[in-house]
């Protein structure tokens, strides 16, 4: 039933969304990108792209930070296209994915205000797709709960709030806490969304926010080692659902070093052969090759669920993958320029190829 | 066709490419096929025609942004005829000398008007905050000349809660806070807040802010503030943002320092401007004054800076043309020369390309025009290469065949050395047409459409961009042709606007004692048939459509 009324509302949007798909870098791109030597070089190649506009009226030495904010003007524009013409159920859904980019948003005021810094730069560095009408409000209050009553209750993120308002301050630990209790609360509303849709998305976005949730479980426990975090309440910030609950987050709650995570994430198929070869130690980027970190390998199969989504038609699961690969490719093409403009050539490779 | 290959002298190239581009007879192929696009020799020179160009864009987006025409003028000589490297090299300081300035003036006019924004805003704050001063205080002033409530003594809260919304005025909060404010002083028409601590902050808020700056306010302060505004009528021409935006001044009253502070830390993060405005009616009076005169000064600025701006940038106007048409010349020259085989020791280039072989004559004209350009003693040598290649197609098409050429074409480009069929297809097509349009009348109102066409062709090029319009006009030989057709074909099925033409005598007669309604009747054949063209009596048969779709076919 769905495949026959699909078309009504989401067809137009469906075909443009498959044109910014068939508009990202293939491997053949991204060779040629590698094999530039100035960052000039780097913008005549990406001239061609969908970031040619964007690119071609800026001056000529060009940062990196220039670049990368004129290609995140480009996925805005494309996103900004897609949300301005749709209608329910679509325009729900693209909403909810960008509740993920104002809880970013929304941290990264209260850290500024924290740090007293001034309130236009910090709207300047939001990102643009987790903008909300009371957002520029945040920088006054002081407290979660004057937070909260101020601001927050007319915002989207509401019934996400109601289960960090115990916490006391803010300071740098409960900061963090707030941005997983948050993000946590986000992934199963939207998790509970899906399963509204119907078919098709359920079945997709329900791949994705899985896997979502087991990596936020995973980054969680690697990072609280070393923290005062207690096991409660590491346990607490894992999100409820995906591959890894209830079993093995229990089992994650306990833990205590890399080598107990190795041992508990082996158990599950999918994660064994993600981590065969991983250099756990390894920070993002390592030499390339096989010495890849746990974080790249993640990258990978993230893409990997990501292209898979497009196999499917007439489901709502494309926008949000076409959201991610784009980031994806943003962050590739930003690594190259880097490389680039640092003069590290051999380290070029490192990027998660997506085509 | 044949492939022919140039020796080319290198002090001579850019004015040979320029020649043989401007002749449009040669193919070139590409003989570094096998090098990357960075590692070609002139990558150099397209950047930097890249660079200019970025420049022209910006110029010319200044010239739309400020309305000056921009001259369709091309300066022929310049733009067609061989450019020494002293001109490029002039041209290209030219025009980075008026990116340069007109880069100033942009600057300067935009801090120019950021400063009268914000002299306007206060203006208009000073107004409105005014009238609502006088408003609240009951009491009339000269300059405002606000209706009264009926006491008009010192009844404060009184107005507030009896005055009808006349203008856009809205009050929220807590009339308590104002009223035991203990009161405003009516003689002097200020607020006495010195011991009672109420002091208030203004300023002015994009309209649509104003709702949330409401709700964010009430929430934060718990309801302990006031707040009225008014909506100010003109948009204004902010600087950073495209157009002008509406906006409203606001005033929110509330009790003590840091009420206040929080009051003007949230409007400001909301992206409100606040301005200092004094709470006695003279001061005010004295600052809107001051205000007017300051504004009425920067105007005179901001118009020599506009009209300073628009000098410059028609001067480039007149220019900007030519300018865009030579750089994409030279551009295409370099791109050009990138395909050519560099040979270092003999400080040649070597190019092969295709061409007809009847146009090797007018090539080597065109060498030797370059080659004299050049003011080299080197002349360029033409090789014809015998080669199994399978040469590419080149059809001439002239204005009339064009169109027909390119239907052809959608359906699959002729192999080199087949038969066209564009050739036939000019006849072929339209008669194909006619045969199933066939009517006289309309076929006439076709011509007559697509002669008139062909006759303003050049007025009428502009088409050729539209949208909607350009398939009609490039098409224009096309319909005229059909449209000469139909009119034969309609002469021939005897059909004008759908009708039947008795021009000559019928050879069938219908009976004139018989019929009526609902009864048929069969016409007799008479001796002698309708001389040209289908009887008009077919018109009005029951059976036409048997006969003439048959004779149609045939």
């Amino acid at each position: 039933m769905n495949e026959i009324y699909f078309n009504v509302d989401g067809g137009f949007l469906e075909g443009i969304l498959r044109g910014y798909r068939d508009g990202l870098l293939t491997t053949h791109q991204y060779m040629n990108l590698t094999q530039c030597d100035t960052m000039d070089d780097l913008k005549l190649q990406l001239a061609t792209t969908d970031y040619g506009p964007f690119l071609q009226n800026e001056p000529s030495p060009m940062s990196t930070s220039t670049l990368s904010a004129r290609c995140t003007d480009a996925l805005v524009q494309e996103f900004q296209y897609l949300q301005q013409n749709s209608a329910e159920p679509i325009s729900k859904f693209l909403d909810y994915i960008t509740y993920g980019y104002m809880i970013d948003n929304v941290i990264l005021l209260i850290t500024g205000t924290l740090h007293e810094r001034d309130t236009h730069d910090l709207l300047d560095k939001c990102h643009p797709l987790g903008f909300f009408d009371t957002m520029p409000a945040l920088c006054v209050a002081t407290t979660v709960q004057e937070l909260y009553n101020t601001v927050m209750v007319d915002s989207p993120l509401a019934g996400y709030f109601r289960e960090c308002l115990s916490a006391e301050d803010l300071n740098e630990l409960n900061i963090e806490i707030i941005r997983n209790t948050l993000y946590k609360a986000y992934l199963e509303d939207f998790s509970r969304y899906c399963e509204t849709l119907g078919d098709p998305t359920a079945t997709v976005m329900g791949e994705v926010l899985k896997f979502e949730a087991d990596r936020r479980t995973v980054n969680i426990t690697i990072n609280s080692f070393g923290t005062e975090l207690s096991k409660e309440e590491r346990a607490k910030l894992y999100p409820r659902l995906g591959n890894m609950y209830p079993e093995a987050q229990t089992k994650l709650a306990r833990v205590d070093d890399m080598d107990q995570v190795k041992a508990v994430l082996e158990q599950y198929s999918e994660y064994r052969m993600m981590l065969a070869g991983v250099n756990l130690n390894a920070s993002s980027g390592g030499a390339g090759g096989n010495d890849l970190s746990l974080e790249d390998r993640f990258f990978a199969r993230e893409v990997q669920l990501n292209k898979e989504s497009f196999e499917q038609q007439f489901h709502y699961g494309v926008f949000y993958s076409w959201l991610r690969l784009k980031e994806q490719e943003i962050r590739n093409v930003v690594w190259i320029a880097e490389c680039i403009s640092q003069q590290q050539k051999d380290k070029v490779g490192n990027y998660t190829a997506i085509y | 066709m044949s492939l022919i290959q140039l020796y080319i002298p290198s002090d001579v190239s850019r004015y040979t490419v320029s020649q043989l581009g401007e002749l449009g007879l040669i193919q070139f192929r590409d003989l570094n096929a096998d090098v990357s696009a960075f590692q070609r020799s002139f990558v150099q020179s397209v950047r930097r025609f890249d660079e200019v160009e970025r420049k022209l864009r910006y110029l010319r987006t200044q010239i739309e942004k400020t309305d000056v025409d921009v001259y369709e003028f091309l300066d022929e000589d310049f733009a067609s005829a061989a450019r020494s490297p002293r001109d490029i090299d002039e041209m290209e300081e030219k025009i980075s000398a008026h990116e340069g300035r007109v880069l100033d003036l942009t600057r300067a006019y935009k801090n120019l008007q950021l400063k009268h924004l914000e002299l306007v805003e206060n203006k208009y704050v000073l107004e409105e905050v005014s009238s609502l001063f006088s408003e609240m205080t009951g009491r009339q002033q000269p300059a405002q000349g606000a209706s009264l409530s009926t006491s008009g003594g010192s009844r404060d809260g009184a107005p507030l809660l009896s005055r009808q919304e006349t203008m856009s005025r809205r009050s929220i909060g807590s009339l308590d806070a104002a009223r035991s404010a203990g009161g405003f002083d009516v003689e002097h028409g200020s607020v006495v807040g010195h011991d009672i601590n109420v002091g208030f902050v203004t300023g002015v808020i994009p309209r649509d802010r104003i709702a949330t700056l409401e709700r964010v306010l009430w929430r934060s302060l718990r309801g302990n503030m006031f707040l009225n505004y008014v909506d100010i009528e003109e948009p204004i021409h902010d600087p950073r943002q495209e157009e002008p935006v509406y906006k409203s001044a606001f005033i929110v009253f509330a009790h003590g320092e840091s009420l206040r502070d929080r009051a003007t830390k949230i409007a400001t993060s909301l992206g409100a401007t606040l301005y200092h405005v004094d709470s006695s009616a003279e001061r005010r009076q004295e600052d809107l004054i001051d205000t007017m005169s300051r504004i009425d000064d920067l105007h005179q600025i901001l118009e020599n800076n506009h009209v300073a701006r628009i000098t410059e940038l028609t001067g480039v106007s007149e220019q900007i043309n030519t300018w865009f048409t030579v750089v994409r010349k030279e551009k295409a020259i370099y791109h050009t020369l990138n395909l050519f085989n560099h040979d270092n020791n003999r400080d040649c280039l070597i190019a092969e390309g295709w061409c007809a072989s009847n146009d090797i004559p007018a090539i080597q004209s065109a060498l030797h025009i370059a080659t004299e350009d050049a003011g080299s003693n080197v002349p360029t040598i033409l090789h014809e290469l015998r080669t199994t290649k399978e040469p590419p197609t080149f059809i001439r098409t002239n204005k009339f065949t064009e169109g027909f050429q390119n239907i052809i074409d959608a359906y699959g480009v002729p192999k080199a050395g087949e038969v066209n069929p564009g050739l036939f297809a000019t006849i072929t097509f339209p008669f194909l047409f006619a045969l199933m349009f066939g009517d006289l009348g309309h076929g006439f109102l076709m011509t007559l459409c697509a002669g008139l066409m062909c006759v303003y062709e050049r007025k009428l090029s502009w088409l050729a961009k539209s949208e909607s319009l350009a398939m009609f006009y490039t098409g224009r030989y096309i319909v005229l042709m059909m449209g000469i057709f139909s009119m034969f074909t309609g002469f021939v099925y005897n059909d004008i606007f759908s009708r039947a033409m008795w021009t000559f005598a019928s050879g069938w007669a219908w009976p004139t004692d018989k019929g009526g309604e609902g009864v048929p009747v069969e016409a007799t054949k008479l001796s002698h048939v309708y001389a040209i063209g289908i009887d008009p009596a077919w018109h009005h048969a029951s059976n036409s459509l048997l006969f003439t779709n048959s004779y149609k076919m045939k």
